[in-house]
């Protein structure tokens, strides 16, 4: 087996380094993509178990979830276009597993005019099927509503006035979950999955105004900026790119999507990473010939 | 697998490849996608629009619930579409201050009391030799850090003598940061192809496996 | 006329949100107000967005009625709202493949060919950061390389392969890169960008609530 994995790296770097010889020699970016796409497929074809050691930010998310009293009322965001579901997605079911398995009252609702309806109803019903939750008694999916800052702040003191009625159009007055909760001081947490900057109004105006503890599950590409929050405690936790969501899976127990596409990630940066030292040696050679000739 | 779900993983197959296909070379599959992406997109707002705002939150409350004062912001909201006249387009910018004037309003507090404050009592607060040295040094990078990226970003000054040397530190900070954005994105990005891949080998391949055996 | 009413009206839409911010709202008129003006911007909100799609129709249209060059994919832009448009405001009274519910037009639209294709369309970024980071990534000056040596600590160390490779070097690696590099100066650096936005809105809006800018009026 050992034996096999050996000849498999060396087969996998060998391929590499074909690829960018051939992306250097032609000056053609395809090579390029072709390893790209070679690395990102190989796995999904073979695969590999990698084990998955786990962030601070995401254990304290998880850990703020798991302390929630049974039944409490979980308000869980849809803050993402279809771009981003490869990332995103994962953490919401990867949310709304441990919400439902908790009993929590899951208030769902979105900020993206493009899909975020239809992603919010799609997911929640999914699992809501897999737990037997029932929609008006155990989950509720509000929908949209145009100008994010209005509605965020406009919900601190009545949901209703800014949803008169749910994604389907029944009047929130006719929902029996919705008769407790007037605005966010009848929620207990905010777990907010989100591709946009939508988060940091989520912080400034319902963390620091009303007080509600807000989680988050961000893509790669706005975690590093969202440290400030985790770090001045205004964040409670967040799950960082689809390595996040598989860290969150991981605790779960529930292996799923984020976890499966690691080993097409660890293959992809390691070539990357190979890829940048190469373009390295190859600049600096260039510059020694080119001032050897010059002298 | 019914016919109908045959027919939904082959045409998102079929729209996912139009668009690889760029990377080969620029062609009409890529060209005629891109244009009917932009299209649905714009459709798929008006349906929103239409139910989640237009009827959900203004005709029904205000025939239902006699909530009639609602007709302002709906004037308020057609009075926008005057920017399509050149004589009346200034009309709409009353609807237009309505929106920014409110959402000025907001950030003012908001944007000081929920993101200066807290981070610049969380800089300050965190200096101090309670919880050992370790996190001292810590407190200290971050103190270091966000006062020189903050002189770098000073630019009523030129950047000369003392201010110039911390705001080359802060240069040096920022670089830390920025390549930490790299190593991040290229994570988002690879995972959104995995994304992909995942369709085409588990749906739409998986598919063709179905159909044959 | 047609600069001071408008001014006015983003005066007084924005002291009803300031003032509203010191009045509880459970027990004060002004409380109470919030909440409707806020759910009258956000209508305001939803019809700027309609702004958007009609003056996408508009663009498309002429050009298509002009015969210009490439009309044939403005057409079918064309079509592609339409078709997604009108199913949508049809009464789902009628069918239950009208409306935007689950099982609609709408909603398989979205699902089975807008969605995969937004998503593709960013999933090509893949290849192109890959390709730019061989030909353009280099270590041309000193802030270049603490760059490039930062980016690939922290690609090792945001995947299982990496990660276990730092480990395998020295097994703090990983939490000292968390600390150090994203809980420090990465952090740090965050907050200067965060500080300095947010004191830069806070001056915008109130620039904006006093009338002295006028941008967004076109002026």
């Amino acid at each position: 087996m050992t034996i096999l994995l050996i000849f498999a790296y060396i087969f996998l770097i060998l391929i590499g380094a074909l690829l960018l010889y051939m992306t250097f020699k032609t000056d053609d970016r395809r090579y390029i993509y072709l390893a790209v796409g070679f690395y990102v497929i190989f796995p999904v074809i073979v695969t590999l178990k990698l084990p998955i050691m786990l962030s601070p930010e995401v254990k304290q998310l998880y850990d703020a979830v798991e302390a929630l009293p049974d039944s409490s009322t979980v308000m869980l965001t849809f803050d993402y276009y279809p771009s981003t579901l490869a990332e995103t997605e994962p953490m919401s079911h990867a949310a709304l597993h441990h919400l439902f398995r908790k009993n929590c009252k899951v208030v769902t609702m979105t900020t993206i005019p493009l899909g975020g309806p239809s992603i919010a109803e799609r997911v929640t019903r999914e699992l809501a099927e897999e737990y037997n939750k029932v929609y008006g008694i155990d989950f509720v999916n509000l929908g949209y509503k145009a100008n994010y800052v209005a509605v965020l702040k406009g919900m601190g003191t009545s949901i209703e006035t800014i949803y008169p009625t749910d994604n389907s159009g029944t009047p929130l007055s006719e929902i029996p979950m919705m008769k407790d909760i007037e605005n966010y001081g009848d929620i207990d947490f905010i777990f907010v999955v989100a591709d946009n900057s939508i988060v940091d109004y989520w912080i400034s105006i319902v963390n620091a105004q009303y007080n509600n503890p807000v989680g988050t599950g961000l893509t790669a590409v706005m975690a590093p900026r969202y440290f400030a929050y985790i770090g001045s405690g205004q964040m409670t936790g967040m799950l960082g790119g689809m390595k996040g969501a598989a860290e969150y899976e991981t605790l779960l127990q529930k292996p799923a999507a984020a976890n499966m596409g690691m080993t097409s990630q660890s293959l992809v940066h390691l070539f990357i990473i190979f890829s940048v030292i190469a373009g390295n040696i190859i600049f600096f050679m260039g510059k020694k010939g080119k001032s050897r000739k010059s002298a | 697998m019914s016919l109908i779900e045959y027919t939904q993983i082959w045409l998102e197959a079929f729209v996912t490849l139009s668009l690889f296909s760029f990377l080969y070379k620029d062609n009409p599959c890529y060209k005629i996608t891109e244009h009917v992406f932009a299209g649905l997109s714009a459709g798929y707002y008006f349906g929103l629009i239409w139910h989640a705002v237009i009827l959900q939150q203004m005709i029904d409350p205000m025939f239902d619930n006699g909530k009639w004062w609602l007709f302002i912001p709906g004037i308020l909201g057609v009075l926008m579409f005057s920017r399509f006249s050149q004589k009346y387009s200034w009309i709409s910018r009353l609807s237009l201050a309505f929106v920014m004037g409110n959402t000025a309003g907001i950030f003012l507090l908001s944007e000081l009391h929920g993101k200066v404050l807290p981070q610049m009592q969380s800089t300050m607060l965190s200096l101090g030799f309670e919880n050992g040295l370790g996190s001292f040094v810590l407190a200290v990078i971050v103190v270091a850090g966000v006062i020189s990226t903050l002189t770098y970003f000073y630019f009523s000054r030129e950047h000369k003598g003392l201010l110039g040397g911390v705001a080359r530190v802060g240069i040096w900070f920022i670089m830390i940061s920025f390549g930490a954005h790299f190593g991040y994105t290229v994570m988002a990005r690879i995972s959104l192809l995995i994304g992909r891949v995942q369709f085409l080998y588990f749906d739409w391949i998986g598919s063709i496996i179905n159909l044959f055996s | 006329m047609k600069t001071t009413v408008p001014i006015i009206a983003a005066f007084l839409s924005g002291f009803v949100m300031l003032l509203a911010f010191f009045f509880n709202p459970e027990t004060s008129a002004l409380g109470k107000l919030e909440p409707e003006v806020l759910s009258w911007v956000t209508i305001v909100g939803g019809f700027t967005l309609l702004l958007g799609v009609v003056s996408i129709v508009r663009v498309n249209y002429s050009s298509v009625k002009r015969k210009s060059s490439g009309w044939g994919y403005k057409l079918a832009t064309l079509i592609s709202i339409f078709a997604m448009a009108i199913p949508a405001i049809v009464p789902v009274r009628w069918s239950s493949l009208f409306g935007t519910g689950t099982g609609s037009i709408y909603d398989w639209l979205f699902n089975y060919i807008d969605s995969p294709m937004m998503s593709t369309m960013f999933a090509m970024l893949a290849f192109y950061i890959a390709s730019a980071a061989f030909r353009a990534f280099r270590a041309r000056s000193a802030e270049a390389t603490l760059l490039l040596v930062t980016a690939t600590l922290v690609m090792l160390w945001r995947v299982p392969m990496g990660e276990a490779f730092l480990s395998g070097i020295h097994p703090d690696i990983p939490d000292l890169i968390n600390t150090y590099i994203m809980n420090g100066a990465n952090m740090a650096v965050q907050r200067g960008i965060i500080i300095g936005a947010a004191l830069g809105a806070a001056a915008m809006s109130l620039r904006i609530m006093l009338g002295i800018e006028r941008t967004y009026m076109g002026k």
